[in-house]
């Protein structure tokens, strides 16, 4: 039985929340609210069936035809459920935290309405099942985006809007060619059909490496491959739920899970391999491991160092695809969950600094631990996961990836993963040495910057436990990889259910 | 039972941890107690496991899947480890008295140490208990990971300049070696495609490179057991941690290294390759050298814990050699190995009681000098092998060695054991310099004599398979116990002939010291190099934007290229017009 109902009422499900925000006035901050989140935990559900009719083996789908050729079509399959439940359940931490965060601030009207919007291309993009879907999606999440960069409106913010509209745009252009030529050589391509392009193969091979560097290279602006990641740290101004969103689900990981989507859908892993490109991928993707992680050591701000990081850490999931081998596409997957859960607490707590003690600087954060205990300990997960420690999520990724690069026979790319770590840590744990060793404000010396005191706890609630639950979740995603449903399992299931021979 | 002891035994600790942050915020200050019944308990279920005899857990859901065991090797292990982090709390209660009255009386500086350190010291033996019963990579690695960073806090506890030098130093090592570790293990594990220790050293022994991923496993291990090279924090870490913390680190936690090599490392293989064997003799020569470069370093220094930290690393670069004739000699390693787990649980107990020795000396209690000096002295005669558990030790790793024909390793093993002797001596001496008066706390000795009388007796309590070691016969005795007079007299006629030379005594730390100029010198070029690559950025950035000012100065040219076709409208058409005319009569033509 195909429930078309379900990938539509999901997505329809956000996008009605846009409409009605939209059309609530300015102060009614307790409908709008509800709404928020009521729709965000409906959101969860429908996932969550997605998720178990996925896993009883059933693809839902829904299509109707644009024009001739041309179809709308969604489908919940695996990968897409995958990408989805990630959205959702992010979407209802960082609507809960945005909330709290823009407490009395200016303009949540329309903040909340593009958060939404932006959550919905999201969805969009997790369930297109082809190029054309994903494309509408994709340009959607672009234009959304912008306003929220955009949102506290100073001279910084709009020039850093207009370095994204540019980054993004000019690559939106290009992706767009790289459709449609595909759709000249080959018609309407879902991204479910099995047998992929390799009929083209002997024929157009020169266009097939083409339409695969355009599709690419137009995705990897979103995803921050260098050398075009240069509009991620300047996108930094945006209010921290939106740099979380950015940078865990949103955008980046838009542009991961696009390059995901051409490699494993549309060409197929085969073909990629024999047309050569995927060494390529794997090559540009240490370089920028390397260069993210270089440049987040020559950081003095917290929010800028993130932003570095997530450049690096981002291309773990473009490193996996690059492994061509079962290990290395599950440690991709699971890296685009994994890598979520962990940047998200990581900016959460970058929010709170700022928020409560007007922390921006990183030699601002002495002794920040005995002020924030639960801020600090999340942001020590966060960090001792992304430097992949055990127990923390990190660790499971980074395995699957060095096991597969074993197994793929790319020994340099151990090297270039044990040299991201070491630098990880070069630029982590100097942090976490701050926050709970080094003697601070909360000791009695010196000021926090601008110290507020938000809520009874150490700060707002609503600040504080969408972070310690992303926390939590790194840890248990971690600690718990082996039990069913979880991101490991979950990642497993969609590479040898859909991609491995 | 036995699983219920184990969860206890790994959950106490954690408990034990939540305990510490519940009274933080919960008790007042002047009712703080640091180091409680409750706290000195976290690692009493841990031992207790231990002589709970072999068990076998398999847990799916945890991690890669969690693979435990308490097996010949691991019972014992488990058992000095949680004896000596067990005596060791006793002895941090009394230890860390006069601290806790300060915190007690206010000292907010005093009371944030000990927290640190009453949350961290659960957290490190946490680590320590779960990499002894890990068998599978994952968990093994945890506990390593968590034992490692967790054990930061103990390290830099006083905070003084010395305590930062020493932690930065473990830490910086740390991290090399975890990376290390993980290389070794993904290579390893990768090739033999298995997720446990037994199937990490097996595919050591089949695969071609096995002589390479045991060389990372060897070098990423032996960061934290001090091999040659690697063993630069011992010296800096030692004198700064508080006693207790040193005993456990030289004790318990450096130990975690040496049985990390004997899990990973096909020892004892029958078939073993030329090139693991090559790698044998490497860690034959690198085990020997530390044993008499250490001794030979060490007994310049001044600071007794420096001089037990140089005599921990010239411990375990014998326990090094010895693990390297399983590689080299395979045949003799199902002899050898009792001999070795005695020779680390008899040093682990020693060694922890001769740092926690320091504490004494540093307050004497009010006993005859003629009952203290003996006392503190008594360890490190026994780690020389002249008494008790140490001529045990000794002859349980001596007799396999006779039987397989090594007897130039033995030689050269007593020669590094009046190495030994010297150290000791050395430390003594220097205690005896240091020392002051000023009444020690009764938990203080009382941890201290508790754990000379453990490390004494180790062979009575130590869970080793039956009959796997025995008494020396009378006869050997003298060849087992002749290093220490040796090593007493060196240092005495030494001593006394350097005593009218003014000899500075090198730095603690000897190689730290040289890679740190070298790294300064490295960075020096580098960070011209990155200057140089931001220049030529900002220089492209400037040249792109001048690129795009000037493409977008041609929009307005075309516009108003637009504005004058606009302007001459008319007589375009007539000219477009009278161009098509002319064409269609060309047409016409033809």
């Amino acid at each position: 039985m195909n429930a078309a109902w379900l990938p539509v009422t999901t997505l329809i499900t956000s996008l009605l929340v846009v409409v009605i925000i939209f059309s609530l006035p300015e102060e009614a901050r307790r409908l709008r609210t509800t709404v928020n989140l009521l729709a965000a935990v409906i959101k969860i559900i429908l996932v969550m069936l997605m998720v178990g009719r996925v896993s009883a083996g059933r693809e839902d789908i829904f299509s109707f035809q644009v024009v001739g050729g041309v179809d709308f079509v969604l489908r919940a399959d695996a990968l897409g459920v995958m990408f989805a439940g990630l959205s959702s359940l992010l979407w209802l931490c960082t609507t809960i935290y945005a909330i709290g965060y823009l407490e009395g601030s200016a303009n949540r009207k329309r903040f909340f309405g593009f958060f939404s919007l932006c959550v919905t291309s999201t969805i969009g993009i997790a369930l297109a099942d082809n190029l054309f879907t994903f494309l509408i999606f994709y340009e959607m999440l672009t234009l959304s985006t912008y306003p929220l960069v955009v949102h506290s409106g100073t001279q910084k913010a709009l020039d850093a809007g207009r370095v994204y509209l540019r980054y993004t745009l000019s690559a939106g252009v290009v992706l767009l060619l790289g459709a449609v030529l595909l759709h000249y050589l080959t018609g309407d391509q879902s991204f479910s059909s099995e047998e992929g392009l390799s009929d083209y193969l002997n024929d157009h091979r020169g266009l097939l490496t083409l339409i695969f560097a355009l599709l690419v290279g137009g995705l990897a602006v979103k995803a921050a491959m260098v050398p075009l990641h240069g509009w991620l740290p300047r996108a930094m101004v945006a209010p921290a739920p939106v740099s979380a969103l950015l940078h865990a689900v949103a955008v980046v990981k838009a542009g991961a899970f696009g390059i995901l989507r051409v490699v494993y859908d549309l060409f197929g892993l085969q073909l990629s391999i024999e047309l050569g490109v995927i060494s390529v991928l794997a090559v540009a993707a240490s370089i920028t491991i390397i260069y993210g992680s270089l440049r987040a050591l020559a950081q003095e701000e917290l929010k800028p160092r993130l932003a570095f990081s997530t450049v690096s850490q981002v291309s773990y999931i473009i490193l996996g695809i690059g492994l061509f081998g079962p290990f290395g596409t599950i440690g991709a997957l699971a890296h685009l969950l994994h890598q979520g859960l962990m940047k998200v607490t990581l900016f959460f707590c970058a929010g709170n600094y700022a928020e409560e003690l007007g922390i921006h600087r990183i030699d601002e954060m002495d002794g920040a631990g005995k002020r924030m205990p639960l801020t600090s300990i999340a942001f020590t997960v966060g960090a001792l996961g992304m430097i992949g420690l055990p127990p923390v999520a990190g660790f499971i990724t980074k395995w699957y990836l060095g096991i597969g690069a074993i197994r793929a026979e790319m020994y340099w790319v151990v090297v270039v993963l044990i040299a991201s770590s070491t630098l990880n840590a070069m630029y982590f744990l100097p942090i976490v040495h701050r926050l709970w060793f080094r003697l601070g404000p909360a000791h009695g010396q010196g000021q926090w910057p601008k110290e507020q005191r938000l809520g009874r706890l150490e700060t707002h609630g609503w600040l504080l436990w969408p972070m310690v639950f992303t926390a939590l979740a790194s840890l248990g995603a971690g600690l718990l990889a082996g039990m069913p449903f979880s991101p490991l399992d979950w990642a497993t299931r969609v590479a040898t259910g859909e991609y491995l021979p | 039972m036995m699983t219920l002891l184990l969860a206890l035994s790994l959950l106490w600790p954690l408990a034990v941890a939540g305990v510490v942050i519940w009274q933080t915020y919960r008790t007042p200050s002047a009712r703080r107690d640091y180091c409680s019944v409750l706290w000195l308990s976290a690692a009493w279920p841990a031992l207790l496991l231990a002589y709970g005899g072999e068990a076998q857990w398999t847990i799916d859901a945890w991690m890669l899947g969690g693979e435990w065991e308490l097996n010949a090797l691991s019972r014992p292990w488990l058992a000095f480890t949680a004896l000596l982090w067990s005596v060791a709390a006793l002895h941090a209660r009394g230890y860390f008295a006069t601290e806790q009255a300060q915190a007690q009386a206010g000292d907010q500086a005093a009371q944030r140490r000990l927290m640190r350190l009453a949350l961290l010291w659960p957290l490190t033996l946490l680590g320590n208990v779960l990499l002894i019963i890990a068998q599978d990579i994952a968990s093994f690695y945890l506990g390593f990971a968590l034992m490692t960073f967790a054990a930061y806090a103990l390290v830099v506890h006083s905070g003084t300049q010395e305590a930062r030098l020493g932690a930065k130093a473990y830490l910086i090592l740390a991290v090399v070696g975890e990376g290390l570790i993980l290389g070794g293990f993904l290579w390893a594990a990768g090739e033999a495609n298995t997720l446990t220790l037994q199937g990490v050293r097996e595919g050591i022994l089949t695969a071609e490179h096995g002589a390479w991923m045991a060389t990372l496993l060897w070098l990423g291990l032996g960061v934290k057991a001090g091999v040659i090279g690697l063993h630069v924090w011992l010296p800096l870490a030692h004198p700064a941690a508080p006693a207790p913390a040193s005993a456990v680190l030289s004790g318990a936690m450096i130990k975690a290294g040496l049985l990390g090599w004997i899990s990973v490392l096909p020892l004892g293989e029958e078939g073993i390759s030329a090139s693991l064997a090559q790698l044998g003799q490497v860690m034959l020569v690198a085990g020997l050298a530390a044993a008499f470069g250490a001794a030979l370093y060490g007994v310049f220094q001044r600071h007794p814990k420096a001089i037990l930290a140089y005599s921990s690393i010239s411990q375990m670069g014998m326990l090094t050699a010895l693990v390297a004739m399983g590689l080299v000699a395979p045949a003799v390693w199902p002899l050898l190995w009792p001999g070795v787990v005695l020779f680390a649980a008899h040093h682990a107990l020693a060694k922890g009681s001769l740092f926690m020795g320091t504490s004494i000396s540093e307050h004497l209690p009010r006993w005859p000098r003629a009952l203290i000096w003996p006392l503190l002295a008594l360890p490190g005669i026994s780690l020389a092998g002249a008494i008790g558990a140490g001529m045990v030790a000794k002859w349980s790793v001596k007799s396999p060695l006779y039987e397989m024909h090594h007897e130039s390793l033995i030689k050269l093993l007593s020669w590094a054991a009046v190495g030994t002797a010297a150290l000791v001596g050395v430390a003594v001496w220097r205690q005896w310099q240091q020392r002051h008066q000023g009444g020690s706390n009764p938990w203080q000795w009382g941890a201290w004599l508790t754990g000379i009388v453990a490390a004494l007796a180790t062979p009575l309590w130590l869970p080793l398979p039956a009959d796997s070691v025995a008494m020396p016969p009378l006869k050997e005795w003298l060849g087992i116990m002749w290093p220490l007079p040796a090593g007493v007299v060196i240092v005495t006629v030494g001593g006394a002939l350097l005593r009218y030379v003014n000899v500075k005594a090198p730095p603690a730390g000897d190689l730290w010291w040289l890679y740190a100029g070298v790294t300064s010198a490295v960075l020096v070029p580098m960070r011209l190099i990155a200057r140089g690559c931001g220049r030529v950025k900002a220089a492209s950035v400037l040249t792109s934007k001048q690129a795009e000012e000037a493409l977008m100065g041609y929009l307005p040219r075309l516009l108003a290229a637009e504005y004058w076709m606009r302007h001459h409208a008319s007589g375009l058409m007539m000219v477009l017009a009278l161009l098509l005319a002319a064409l269609l009569m060309w047409e016409g033509q033809r």
